[in-house]
């Protein structure tokens, strides 16, 4: 009866000190990234200890240096691997590394990160989500530290908050109207330049097996940027739409749906969905971006497609996209701003431009980076069209409220007016 | 040494081993929950979730949540999906598990077979509902425009009402087998001597299955209805792959709002509230479980 009491405690006590390493070994797991922060105070015993802990990361006495990013496209992420490798190559201070975080966890993983201090040394993250970080005070001032004079308006603004730089540029893309070349010559259409000769060509390559217009509208960001260029051509900015202009572009919208040129389905299809039903040959024209390129090539090399603006309402218009180089505060600041000038060097833009289909955020690099006939060319000249959302702290929610109105009204559950009304009052709300 | 023998009496032995289980759920259980119940009485935003002073404005969250229009609305298509999906996927589970119950060749595998929408991960059959249910390409509207039911495509996803209807009919498919099959095992702890002398005093099947059946399976009844309600209840991966709360946030749950209004919006604090709003509901489920199913036990 003892014994069998005794080994009842034993296994007791046994199962304890289970739970205590475990959580033991999960300590000493996390202590060197709260460490290395510390490490960035260069000094040499300090350096050691950098030394130490990046020995799983990296071989030597390199510093280890993280970086997040989202994409999930193979292309960009073995680019990026290159970047790093040559990096680490070129100097043994630092180590470099990096990590996916899928796009729709990326928001999420950074939030997380921040309230539990466990956050990479560089983010590459979407642009306009650039000041929602800045105001939760997670990135550097990098003001003076990199040269951005040359780049595009508003890819600087995008990582600009009171005047103060809080990121670099990574590259730039916009939005442009993509369109079926034998589709167009088939149905004896014209490139449209404005909404109306936008509308006719679409009435006249929709049949029944294809519409004539696709561009995503989900009720996200995703969906707030294909719809900005519809709402910045008439005037209207982000901020003001409950007037004759934004319920024009809502009015405009609600059109192409209610005529059949559009499918409504749009709220449903992501920017990738969208390039799927354009190479399938279910639809004739698609609002899209620049990265989807290199996919269309290899998927449809056979398909006769071509870019051009987005057809305008009173002046062209575009919505600015692309990532931003931040550095996070209290990680190693001095060995990210050494990665940081390398990769901005002109030689590593360009050849992380090509590789990404992107295009450059230097224009001057930006301008001589494509051939007046490559497919890339469009955006080029889009992008002096395209201006960035926000950036604001609460863009978020501005987003939000301008995605519900268009998928009001494409939905048919409220009419431009009212949609317009309802998105001003929120956005009244929140900026004023 | 007395002291060190009576420390070890059997009854402090007990504490010994429910300890570390103890201790596991104060620290992966008790710690998120109230470290959430006090972000949702605090303002909490991108502004301040790092640096700055988290002000308390206690109940201001809830009650600004009680004003919000998608926040009542999402309340209230979760409580409609919640009761409408146990009640299909209930009488269909038990229909088959009756069903399957009689002993005929291929009875056991064709109920493995039933069981592999539970096993499928509920993100690929999300999208695979999300592809049948699909205006134009989707097979469910080819049928019916082959069956001349109907002239035009439904356009089940891009309409609000019909776009819960089809989350509904994707999350019944995955529910029964989960019915049918806790049902079935509840079918088998029912004596059958019962059955044989109910036939031998004269009862038919209708009256064998109210007067037997039914009021032997009630405890299995109740099981399965609070777990189904409760599972059902906190739906999150259905609903974000399915439609993502949309069309016009007709088919928001109060899972895919919270997630919405903390990760997508920087809403923390009320992000949270929502959260406990359905932690409080399911709590009191919980606890009309625990109820439920201790009294089985003392009977």
């Amino acid at each position: 009866m003892k014994k069998k009491k005794l080994t009842a405690l034993l296994t007791a006590v046994a199962m304890m000190t289970g739970i205590l390493s475990g959580c033991g070994s999960k300590g000493a797991e996390s202590a060197p990234a709260e460490k290395t922060p510390a490490a960035d105070e260069a000094s040499s015993e300090q350096e050691s200890a950098g030394g130490e802990n990046g020995g799983t990361a990296a071989a030597g006495d390199a510093q280890p240096i993280t970086i997040w990013y989202y994409w999930e496209n193979e292309g960009h992420q073995a680019t990026l691997d290159q970047l790093i490798q040559e990096y680490n190559g070129s100097q043994d201070q630092y180590a470099v590394t990096a990590k996916y975080v899928p796009f729709a966890d990326f928001k999420k993983q950074l939030s997380i990160g921040a309230s539990a201090d466990e956050l990479p040394d560089i983010a590459i993250l979407d642009s306009p989500d650039h000041a929602s970080y800045v105001d939760m005070g997670i990135f550097e001032d990098l003001t003076g530290k990199f040269d951005v004079d040359n780049y595009y308006e508003g890819t600087v603004n995008s990582c600009t908050v009171d005047g103060k730089l809080y990121g670099v540029p990574f590259g730039a893309n916009c939005l442009a109207l993509y369109y079926n070349e034998d589709m167009l010559t088939a149905a004896g259409g014209s490139v449209p330049t404005t909404w109306d000769e936008l509308k006719e060509t679409a009435k006249a390559l929709t049949t029944d097996a294809v519409t004539g217009l696709a561009f995503c509208s989900v009720q996200n960001e995703e969906g707030t940027f294909n719809f900005a260029p519809w709402l910045w051509s008439t005037g209207a900015t982000s901020y003001d739409i409950n007037n004759e202009n934004g319920v024009r572009a809502l009015t405009f919208v609600q059109e192409l749906i209610n005529e059949g040129v559009m499918s409504k389905e749009c709220i449903n299809w992501t920017q990738g969905d969208v390039m799927n039903q354009f190479i399938a040959g279910n639809v004739a024209m698609m609002v899209n971006g620049p990265w989807q390129i290199p996919t269309m090539q290899s998927e449809a090399p056979d398909l006769n497609w071509k870019v051009t603006l987005i057809p305008k309402d009173a002046q062209y218009a575009s919505a600015l996209g692309g990532e931003n180089y931040a550095v996070v505060t209290g990680g190693n600041v001095d060995g990210a701003l050494d990665f940081l000038t390398f990769a901005t060097s002109e030689e590593k833009v360009k050849f992380m431009m090509n590789q990404f289909g992107y295009i450059s955020a230097d224009k001057t690099i930006a301008e001589s980076q494509f051939a007046q006939d490559s497919p890339y060319y469009p955006f080029v000249e889009e992008l002096n069209y395209a201006m960035a959302r926000g950036p604001l702290a609460e863009w978020p929610s501005v987003s939000d409220a301008i995605s519900l109105a268009f998928n009001q009204v494409i939905t048919g559950t409220a009419t431009p007016e009212e949609a317009a009304a309802q998105a001003q009052a929120t956005i009244d709300g929140i900026v004023k | 040494m007395a002291k060190i023998k009576k420390f070890f009496r059997y009854e402090n032995v007990g504490i010994l081993f429910v300890l570390p289980a103890f201790l596991y759920m104060l620290v992966f259980v008790g710690y998120p929950i109230i470290h959430n119940l006090i972000l949702s009485f605090q303002d909490v935003n991108a502004g301040n979730l790092v640096r700055g002073t988290k002000n308390f404005i206690l109940f201001d969250n809830y009650l600004e949540l009680f004003q919000d229009s998608v926040f009542t609305a999402s309340l209230w298509n979760t409580l409609r999906f919640t009761v409408l999906c146990l009640v299909f996927q209930f009488i269909v589970g038990f229909a088959l598990a009756l069903f399957f119950s009689k002993r005929f060749s291929f009875a056991k595998p064709v109920r493995g077979i039933l069981l592999v929408p539970w096993m499928i991960p509920i993100t690929v059959t999300a999208l695979m509902f999300k592809l049948l249910f699909a205006t134009d390409i989707g097979i469910i509207n080819f049928l019916l425009r082959s069956l001349h039911l109907i002239e035009k495509n439904i356009e089940w996803l891009t309409t609000p009402g019909t776009a819960m209807f089809a989350l509904i009919c994707a999350n019944v498919w995955i529910g029964i087998p989960f019915n049918m099959i806790l049902i079935s095992t509840g079918l088998t702890t029912i004596p059958k001597e019962l059955y044989e002398s109910a036939s031998i005093d004269g009862a038919g099947k209708v009256q064998t299955f109210w007067r037997i059946t039914l009021p032997l399976l009630k405890p299995t009844i109740e099981s399965v209805l609070i777990l189904g309600f409760i599972y059902t209840f906190k739906v999150y991966d259905l609903v974000y792959v399915m439609t993502s709360g949309g069309p016009v946030n007709s088919t928001h749950m109060l899972s895919t709002y919270s997630y919405k209004l903390s990760f997508e919006m920087f809403k923390y604090s009320k992000g949270s509230a929502v959260a406990n709003v359905l932690l409080v509901i399911l709590l009191f489920v919980g606890v009309f479980y625990i109820r439920a199913t201790t009294e089985g036990e003392n009977d």
